[in-house]
C-alpha cells in the first residue's frame, strides 16, 4: 500500500505504485523533489502573464493601490467610519494582504483543471500546479508589503519592534493562501462550480474581513465573523506594530494559524487519496 | 502472481485500471444527493490483470485496436495516473512522448520553452544550458527559437517537443503514437535518435498502429485486446497475432503474415543511393535507374538467403514490395560478405520515399519465409513527372488511334503464348 515516486539516487529516480492511497511521507517527499519544476513553472507563469503589456507585472500593484484610495475616500467623507490615523495607510495595511489573497486564491484555486494539458500527460505531484501560482504571485505580496512600509512611515508612524509582525505576516499570508489554494484546487477538479462559488464566497468575505475598518469597531456578530476569517489575523499581525491593532489582536492570529494547519491536513488528506487520479478526471 | 521484478526497467503484476463512469455531471450539488446511491455510477475496466516485464534495453511495442488499453498503460507508466489494482514499478528517468510540446506555453519562446520542459522532464538548468544549442538544432529551429511557439507549425511544435525529450537522456522513453506528424525525413532523424537511445540501453515502449515502427524498431511486443495483454513475443509473431484478431488477411501489412523472425545468421545493410552514372545522390529523376548497393554479411553458413525490397510513401503507404525469393542464393559462407547492387526505377509522383531492404532466407514451413535482417531506411527524393498524382506513375500513354493502342496491346499476349510449349 504505497506509492513512492522519490528519487533514490538522484540518477534513478523509481516510480513505485501500489494500493488505493500515497502515504503523507511520500507526498510532501515527491513536492520537495518537485521544487525545481515549480520554480521554472512559477517563472514562466510570471513572465507569460503580462507578455504584451507595457505596464506589465505592476498593473497588480496598481490595483490595490486604486482600491485602497477609492475605499479611503468613500470611509472617511462618504460613510465616516473612524479610521485611525491616515485613512489610505491604515486601508492599505489591510488592503495589502487581502487583495493578494483574494487574487491569488481565484486563480490558483483552478490551477488543476486550467492546467490540465500539463497534468494529464507528465508525471509530478497535482499540488505543484496551484503552489505555481501563489510563488508566481508571491512578488504581489511583497511589493504590497513594500509600499504598506513606506506609507506608515511617511505618514509619521514611530518605528515600533512589533513592526517586525510584518514579515510574519507576509511569511503567514504565503503559507495561508497556498495551502487553501491547494485544497480547493483539488475539490475543484471533482467540482467545477467552485470557479464560481469561490468568487462570491470572497466578494461576501471582503465585508467580513476589517481592511477598511478596525476590528475593535465591527459590531458584535460581525466580529465574531472576523475572527473566525483567516486573514483577519495577517492584517492585525500587520496592524500591531503600524497603524495599531485590536487589543485582543492574538485571538484572530491564532485562528489563522489553526486554519492554515487544518487546512494544511484536509490538503494532503485530499493529495494523499485523488492525486494519482486526477488525471482521469481532466 | 510472482512478485515484482525488482531488476527490470519496468515491471507490472496484476495490474488494472478501472475508471468511473460518471452518468451524472459530478458536481457539489450531485454529489450531495448521490453519496448514498453510488451505484448510479457505472465502473469500467481500461486495464485489468497485466502482468509485464521490460528489461532494461529492451524495446517493446505494444499494439491493440484502439478502446484496448494501450493508451491507458502508458499514462500508468509514466505515473500520470495509478493504477486501481496491482504494483507498477518503473525505474528511471522517464521521457514521456504522449502528446506534443506538453506543456509549451503558447505566449513564450521556443528557447524558453526548451527550459520549462526540460525542467519537467527532470533535467537541472545547468544540464540544460549544456543541451540547448544540441536541442535548437536536432528540431531544426535555429531562426525561429525566440519566436513564441504559438506562430510554430505543427510539426515545429513535433520537432520541438522530441527534441527535448530525445535530449534529456531517458532511461525509460514512452511513445504514443507522436510521430505520426512531422515529414519523412523527420521521422527518419527520430528512429535515428531512437536507435541511438536504445543503444545507449535506454528502455522504449511504442505504442503504435504502424506496424512497420514495430517490426523495425522492437525486440518484443505485446498485443492488448480488452484491457489485458492476450500476445507477448516476437515483433513479427505479435503482429499476426494482432492480425488474426482483427480477422484480417488480406490488408496491406499482412505480408507478414509470411515471416519469421530470426536474428544471428546473417546481416544486411543498404549503403547510399546511386544514381544511373554511380554517384551518390538523395534525389532522383522517376524515369532513371536508382542503384542500391547492398552488403550482406553472413555470420553463419546461410543456405536459401533472397533479399527483398519495399518502398514506402510519405504518409507510411507500402508503394511497392518485391523480392527474389525465386532465385535465392544457394550458399553465402559463415564470415564472408556478399555485395549486390539493386537497381530500381521509381516511376512514381513527386515526393519523398523510403527505401527499405531486408534479407530473406526460404524456410521448410510451406508459405513461410524467414526474415534475418532489415536494413535501415534510405530516404530518397522522386523528381516525378509534372501533374502526375495518385501513388504510382503508371505511365500512360494518349495514342491517336485506338485501333493502333489496340494491337499493340495484343503483342505481348501473343509473346507469353509463344513461350508456353
Amino acid at each position: 500500500m504505497t506509492l513512492t515516486a522519490d528519487a533514490a539516487t538522484d540518477s534513478q529516480p523509481v516510480l513505485d505504485v501500489t494500493g488505493p492511497w500515497t502515504p503523507p511521507g511520500t507526498l510532501l517527499r515527491q513536492m520537495w523533489n518537485a521544487r525545481h519544476i515549480i520554480a521554472t513553472l512559477a517563472r514562466r507563469e510570471f513572465f507569460s502573464r503580462y507578455r504584451r503589456t507595457s505596464l506589465g507585472a505592476f498593473w497588480s500593484v496598481i490595483l490595490p493601490l486604486v482600491q485602497a484610495v477609492v475605499l479611503a475616500i468613500v470611509f472617511t467623507k462618504v460613510a465616516r467610519v473612524g479610521l485611525p490615523g491616515n485613512a489610505f495607510v491604515y486601508v492599505f495595511t489591510g488592503l495589502a494582504s487581502w487583495s493578494f489573497f483574494s487574487v491569488t486564491l481565484g486563480v490558483a484555486s483552478t490551477a488543476i483543471v486550467d492546467n490540465a494539458q500539463l497534468a494529464s500527460k507528465i508525471y509530478f505531484p497535482r499540488a505543484a500546479l496551484p503552489i505555481v501560482t501563489v510563488v508566481a504571485n508571491s512578488y504581489i505580496a511583497v511589493v504590497n508589503y513594500v509600499i504598506v512600509v513606506i506609507a506608515v512611515y511617511a505618514s509619521g508612524v514611530d518605528p515600533r519592534p512589533q513592526a517586525f509582525g510584518i514579515v510574519a505576516a507576509i511569511l503567514t499570508l504565503l503559507l495561508l493562501t497556498a495551502s487553501i489554494a491547494t485544497l480547493l484546487a483539488g475539490m475543484h477538479v471533482y467540482f467545477r462550480d467552485m470557479r464560481y462559488a469561490i468568487q462570491a464566497i470572497l466578494l461576501v468575505a471582503f465585508y467580513v474581513t476589517p481592511t477598511f475598518y478596525p476590528l475593535g469597531q465591527a459590531p458584535a456578530f460581525l466580529r465574531v465573523l472576523d475572527e473566525i476569517n483567516p486573514v483577519t489575523g495577517i492584517i492585525e499581525l500587520t496592524r500591531v506594530g503600524t497603524v495599531g491593532a485590536d487589543h485582543h489582536w492574538w485571538i484572530p492570529v491564532i485562528a489563522t494559524y489553526g486554519w492554515t494547519a487544518a487546512v494544511v491536513g484536509a490538503a494532503v488528506l485530499l493529495f494523499s487519496r485523488h492525486d494519482r487520479v486526477f488525471a482521469d478526471l481532466l | 502472481m510472482s512478485d515484482i521484478d525488482l531488476n527490470a526497467a519496468i515491471s507490472l503484476r496484476g495490474v488494472g485500471k478501472r475508471y468511473t463512469k460518471y452518468d451524472d455531471a459530478p458536481a457539489l450539488i450531485t454529489a450531495a444527493t448521490h453519496m448514498f446511491r453510488r451505484s448510479r455510477r457505472s465502473k469500467l475496466w481500461a486495464v485489468r490483470d497485466v502482468d509485464l516485464d521490460v528489461q532494461p534495453g529492451e524495446s517493446l511495442g505494444v499494439i491493440g485496436r484502439n478502446g484496448a488499453g494501450k493508451s491507458t498503460l502508458l499514462q500508468m507508466l509514466c505515473g500520470v495516473t495509478a493504477p486501481s489494482d496491482g504494483r507498477l514499478r518503473v525505474r528511471g528517468r522517464v521521457a514521456p512522448l504522449i502528446g506534443v510540446g506538453v506543456g509549451f506555453h503558447q505566449e513564450l519562446s521556443g528557447r524558453e520553452n526548451i527550459y520549462v520542459n526540460a525542467t519537467i522532464l527532470g533535467l537541472s538548468r545547468r544540464e540544460i544550458d549544456k543541451r540547448l544549442d544540441s536541442i535548437i538544432a536536432f528540431a531544426e529551429l535555429e531562426s525561429f527559437i525566440d519566436t513564441p511557439v504559438k506562430f510554430y507549425s505543427s510539426g515545429m511544435y513535433v520537432r520541438l517537443g522530441f527534441a527535448v525529450a530525445v535530449h534529456t537522456e531517458p532511461d525509460v522513453l514512452l511513445i504514443d503514437e507522436v510521430l505520426a506528424v512531422g515529414d519523412l525525413a523527420f521521422r527518419m532523424k527520430c528512429f535515428d535518435s531512437m536507435r541511438a537511445i536504445r543503444a545507449q540501453g535506454a528502455t522504449i515502449v511504442f505504442v503504435t498502429h504502424q506496424l512497420t515502427i514495430i517490426r523495425s524498431l522492437c525486440d518484443r511486443a505485446i498485443v492488448m485486446s480488452n484491457g489485458t495483454s492476450v500476445f507477448d513475443g516476437a515483433p513479427d509473431a505479435a503482429v499476426s497475432h494482432f492480425h488474426d484478431l482483427l480477422r484480417i488477411d488480406q490488408d496491406e501489412e499482412s505480408d507478414l503474415g509470411w515471416a519469421i523472425r530470426r536474428s544471428g545468421i546473417a546481416t544486411v545493410d543498404l549503403g547510399a543511393l546511386e544514381a544511373g552514372d554511380g554517384t551518390t545522390t538523395s534525389s532522383i529523376n522517376g524515369f532513371d535507374k536508382l542503384a542500391l548497393p547492398v552488403t550482406v554479411h553472413a555470420e553463419q553458413d546461410l543456405v536459401d538467403g533472397f533479399l527483398g525490397v519495399a518502398v514506402h510513401s510519405e504518409d507510411g503507404t507500402l508503394v511497392y514490395a518485391d523480392s527474389a525469393h525465386e532465385t535465392p542464393w544457394p550458399l553465402v559462407k559463415a564470415g564472408t560478405t556478399k555485395r549486390v547492387t539493386i537497381g530500381l526505377q521509381l516511376a512514381l509522383p513527386t515526393g519523398a520515399y523510403s527505401v527499405t531492404v531486408g534479407l530473406y532466407q526460404r524456410s521448410d514451413i510451406a508459405g513461410k519465409q524467414v526474415q534475418l535482417d532489415l536494413a535501415p531506411p534510405r530516404l530518397i527524393h522522386v523528381i516525378g513527372r509534372p501533374m502526375v498524382q495518385g501513388i504510382a506513375d503508371l505511365k500512360a500513354t494518349f495514342g491517336p488511334k485506338p485501333r493502333a493502342a489496340a494491337t499493340r496491346r495484343s503483342q505481348p499476349a501473343a509473346r507469353r503464348g509463344s513461350r508456353t510449349p
